[in-house]
């Protein structure tokens, strides 16, 4: 009964406001010539709207980064979100825009790789969750068949994750619309990263709104909680000890050396402790936008971004080629190391990636848009991008939307990107221990990618169906397949349901 | 290459950068002033497809690329930092 004196009063609301914007806009037309612009002023957004939003992530490849360049990359990942924009009054809309983002992934997991078939199946670095960063009752005892591999996904607490976002925007429109400026703010948390950032954004538009000039600026302050991997962490904790000390997670297990003879003589010591966890970007961007005839038009877009901090992932280890390599698990599949046969020997690590503090990234995006006819519209984009760590990268999309009516519409998607590594790239256990910085992150060498997929879109204009007091307007499906040259493939689908408040 | 040329190289491809920039705007400042489609032959224009912001669809997508690619942003949303990401 309430609900329908709401819609009453709510149908009530805009027959009145129809009625002054229609009284206003007469009395208006009476003193102001034929050839007046100022007209009934349009809502910036006419109603409330929610999008809700779905996308699966499925990934394969064979360059793990925790496990130093080599090792199972499979990875899923679910993204619910929900964005709900909601208009204050005429000028002004707020929007917000939460969702999560869950993942299990094997790269991760092998954090620590030896927890699987260890006797205790306890974490190495401090995954029994009691914050106290140690290993309380980790220690495996010695098991004979305590081993790793990284090929094999692990079972500790770094195996999966959530990772939650939610940010706010408030968006102002000026009364002639050829001003706008917006501010947001937003947060977003997993096991061991947090976020909190903000922003503001104002726009120009002249030339009888032909022209448009963008200025953007952005804060992060991110933060790592240091997930290390456990052979580096035991170290860290007990130093030459870590075999012997009872508390260890290591106690009483056998190292051996490429030959398969057991040693004590495994000592990661280049790892040092974190100065900094934090890490700060800050980014100013324009974006320039020009109408060139009545199906034409494009937007330049330049970005500057500064990060500091710690810019590496300290749970990627490295290998150092002049460095001997200690093993845990099955000597007899330390020849077989590299090779995914390899199910029961772990290579333990020489160090953690290490990255320069501070890196500035400058992109420049072009996007041309071209209206061909009421089927065809043809979006195209590229981008060149620069940074100081070496990456030069080029990425080029193409989409041909396809309407077939006014209801259904078929975009096909083609995308094309490379980059050049950055120069602290070396593939597996071919750093050098003199090395400053060093990774064997493959997200971080060089490579090109394509990507194929397609959209389909059905639009109700109407909003014919109606759940409770909202009304169907639209329904996306989206399909992405994406090979990469140095052997990672993914897809992921996505879906959306966006409602409009009637 | 000689470790003194260095800097100076350096210095010459920014002021490079820098001329090529500027000469990039001069250009787009140039080409506003060539056309203005007045507001009742924006229909095309005006289209959802036309639109030169990235569909909300494409969020998940640049998503991953941020974290398995190292180039991120100018393409009017995300440009680096918030997560854990390249």
């Amino acid at each position: 009964m309430v609900v329908k004196q709401e819609a009453v009063v709510g149908v009530i609301n805009k027959v009145l406001l129809t009625f002054c914007l229609g009284f206003l806009f007469v009395a208006k037309a009476q003193v102001k010539d034929a050839d007046s612009l100022l007209t009934y002023r349009k809502k910036v957004l006419e109603t409330v709207e929610i999008d809700f939003l779905t996308s699966y992530y499925d990934q394969s490849g064979s360059h793990a980064a925790v496990t130093g360049g080599i090792g199972n990359e499979d990875l899923q990942d679910f993204s619910p979100t929900i964005v709900v924009r909601y208009p204050l009054n005429q000028d002004d809309v707020l929007t917000a825009d939460i969702g999560i983002s869950a993942y299990t992934s094997a790269s991760s997991s092998n954090g620590n790789p030896f927890n699987k078939s260890g006797a205790s199946g306890g974490g190495g670095y401090d995954d029994d969750d009691d914050d106290d960063d140690d290993d309380d009752d980790d220690n495996h005892g010695g098991s004979a068949t305590f081993g790793g591999s990284p090929w094999v996904a692990s079972t500790g607490a770094s195996s999966e994750d959530i990772l939650t976002s939610i940010n706010f925007s408030y968006a102002h429109a000026a009364e002639d619309r050829n001003k706008y400026w917006s501010v947001n703010l937003g947060t977003s948390f997993e096991y061991d990263y947090e976020s909190i950032g903000g922003g503001a954004s104002y726009t120009k538009l002249w030339n009888e709104k032909n022209t448009e000039l963008t200025f953007k600026g952005q804060v992060f302050l991110d933060k790592w909680k240091p997930i290390i991997p456990t052979e580096v962490h035991e170290y860290n904790l007990y130093g030459s000890n870590f075999q012997t000390n009872v508390k260890s997670y290591f106690y009483g297990v056998s190292v051996i050396d490429k030959e398969g003879i057991s040693t004590g003589n495994y000592m990661p010591s280049k790892f040092k402790d974190f100065t900094s966890v934090n890490r700060n970007s800050y980014s100013g961007s324009i974006s320039f936008s020009q109408i060139l005839s009545n199906r034409l038009q494009f937007s330049v877009f330049l970005d500057y971004v500064i990060q500091e901090g710690l810019l590496s992932n300290p749970l990627q280890r490295v290998y150092f080629n002049d460095v001997e390599n200690y093993y845990i698990g099955n000597k007899n599949a330390i020849a077989n190391y590299t090779s995914s046969q390899n199910t029961s020997v772990f290579h333990l690590a020489d160090d953690i990636e290490r990255l320069p503090s501070q890196r500035i990234k400058t992109p420049l995006g072009l996007r041309v848009n071209y209206y061909i006819n009421e089927v065809f519209v043809l979006r195209s984009y590229y981008r060149y991008y620069t940074d100081n760590w070496g990456v030069r990268s080029n990425t080029f999309q193409f989409e041909l939307p396809i309407r077939f009516n006014m209801k259904w519409k078929l975009t096909p998607i083609y995308r094309f990107y490379d980059q050049t590594a950055v120069d602290y790239f070396a593939p597996y256990d071919q750093h050098n221990s003199s090395s400053s910085y060093y990774t064997s992150d493959y997200d971080l060498s060089a490579f090109s990618s394509n990507q194929l997929g397609a959209s389909l879109t059905y639009t109700d204009i109407f909003s014919s169906l109606k759940v409770f007091d909202f009304g169907l307007k639209t329904v996306s499906l989206r399909f992405q397949n994406y090979k990469r040259s140095d052997g990672l493939s993914a897809f992921i689908i996505t879906g959306g349901l966006s409602f409009v408040l009637d | 290459m000689m470790l003194w040329a260095e800097p100076i190289l350096l210095k010459i491809l920014k002021l490079k950068m820098i001329k090529q920039l500027f000469l990039l705007l001069t250009l787009l400042f140039l080409v506003q002033g060539c056309v203005a489609v007045k507001e009742y032959n924006k229909i095309y224009i005006n289209d959802t497809d036309m639109q030169l912001a990235s569909p909300g669809m494409e969020r998940f997508e640049t998503n991953f690329q941020i974290y398995r690619e190292t180039a991120a942003g100018a393409n009017g949303g995300k440009t680096g930092g918030g997560c854990g990401c390249n």
